[in-house]
């Protein structure tokens, strides 16, 4: 095989399938691999509100998530736990969504407070979303207001308990009903809301395409589609703003 | 306490200059001053140069939806008098359009955009009216009494389900929610208000 062989062969991704049947021996391995995945997890803090503040304890000394195998990170591309951390205003959301969307899979959503789950005290705002698992899909709620650090703690170790177990799939659900996501998101944002994503050509090459990944909301995702561009490189000021000596 | 006084006085004289200017005095630090909206703009150039108020906090605004005008409140300070004075003004809700003061105070700029955004006052002069915290926001100024934002909530959003079907086989055990969520609703609209008799 010459190198460039190599270099187009596409890895394969391994979907687990929980309970699933055929060579024991097979399976050993798919445990293994969970195992090692729920053990080494970098999180992206998406900090919209004020439930963000017990993070760092969290983080830090005294509860210390890194003893977990758990360590914060600063790019989506990296991540796989993304933490929602309070009420997500609908301008907000755009933004978690397209974070999201960049994430590698598999990847893993956790909403801490009470405003993820049902817009806590915003519940009458005009601006906050109630209810986050109507536009992604979410593995783990912590509530309260605002969750202690041993509740982030706890919930984290749910989360890696899923994972060994192979049930923490909410990033299957994307791709499987992006159709359902997309409706939602289609109805707060107006219909030409796009991502710069292409989660559908994603959701085959996952091979985790179903038939309600395309529907009405994604024919008129495609109406609206505009290719991604490259941005325009410039160097130095508009000649508009240019100082004059 | 003398060295106070001096201009303490001075505002004095300056708010005498101008008729229908009602005074209230706060408390040690605060004094309120009521003022016709033409003779604003005015007042604040003669704080500002001749008494040191020299720093805008804010500017709020409230809506007073029943006698069809919004108040505006300019927020004054003066580090020289330790003193804050609020300048109420009342201007006509329709068409709610007022003059800027920032060529006056520089930061007005910032309040008189939120204000516009927020209740839709218009101020005539300021150099930016575009949007500035709702870029994203199409329905109307939010902050206007009318604007009813549970209503907006209910059909721009949908509400988590309180009885997923696991919750209904717990409560048939005797356990779950014991308040249903119809009767713990938030919104109290349509309810009948308890009597105040207590
Ligand atoms: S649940 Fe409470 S602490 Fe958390 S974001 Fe909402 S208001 Fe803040």
């Amino acid at each position: 095989m010459s190198d460039n062989e190599l270099v187009n062969q596409q890895f394969p991704v391994k979907v687990e399938q929980p309970g699933g049947s055929g060579n024991i021996f097979a399976r050993v391995f798919d445990e293994l691999t969970a195992f090692c995945r729920s053990r080494s997890l970098f999180i992206l803090h998406y900090c919209t509100g004020c439930g963000a503040i017990e993070l760092p304890p969290a983080m830090t000394s005294r509860f210390d998530m890194e003893r977990l195998g758990i360590s914060p990170m600063v790019s989506p591309r990296q991540a796989d736990i993304l933490l929602i951390t309070g009420y997500v205003s609908v301008k907000t959301l755009k933004r978690v969504i397209l974070t999201y969307e960049q994430m590698g899979s598999p990847k893993y959503v956790i909403g801490i407070c009470s405003c993820t789950v049902n817009g806590g005290m915003y519940w009458q705002s005009y601006a906050t979303a109630k209810k986050l698992n109507d536009y992604m899909p979410v593995d783990l709620y912590i509530a309260g207001c605002m969750p202690r650090p041993e509740a982030v703690i706890t919930g984290l170790r749910q989360l890696m308990e899923n994972i060994r177990r192979g049930e923490a799939n909410g990033w299957q659900d994307y791709y499987q009903r992006y159709d359902h996501y997309l409706g939602h998101q289609q109805r707060l944002f107006g219909e030409t809301w796009q991502t710069p994503t292409d989660v559908i050509a994603e959701a085959k090459h996952y091979g985790l395409f179903s038939n309600e990944t395309l529907g009405e909301h994604t024919k008129l995702l495609q109406q609206h589609q505009k290719p991604l561009e490259a941005l325009e490189m410039r160097l130095g000021l508009d000649s508009k703003d240019k100082v004059e000596p | 306490m003398s060295e106070t006084h001096l201009p303490v006085e001075r505002l004095s004289i300056i708010l005498g200059e101008f008729k229908d200017v009602r005074v209230r005095k706060r408390g040690d630090r605060r004094t309120r001053v009521d003022v016709e909206p033409d003779a604003l703009p005015a007042l604040l150039e003669l704080l500002k140069g001749r008494s040191g108020f020299v720093h805008l906090s804010a500017i709020s605004c409230v809506d007073w939806p029943d006698d069809d005008q919004f108040e505006l409140v300019y927020h004054l300070w003066s580090y020289e008098l330790q003193l804050l004075v609020s300048v109420h003004t009342r201007i006509a809700r329709d068409p709610g359009v007022y003059v800027s003061v920032y060529d006056i105070y520089h930061p007005a700029g910032f309040f008189e955009r939120d204000i516009h955004e927020m209740y839709g006052v218009f101020f005539e002069g300021a150099p930016d009216m575009e949007k500035f915290i709702l870029t994203e926001w199409d329905g109307p100024p939010p902050m206007r009494k009318e604007f009813d934002s549970e209503a907006w909530v209910n059909d721009h959003f949908d509400w988590q389900n309180y009885r997923p079907d696991w919750l209904i086989e717990l409560e048939q055990q005797g356990g779950g929610i014991v308040i249903p969520p119809d009767e713990q609703r938030f919104s109290r609209r349509g309810m009948q208000e308890p009597d105040d008799e207590s």
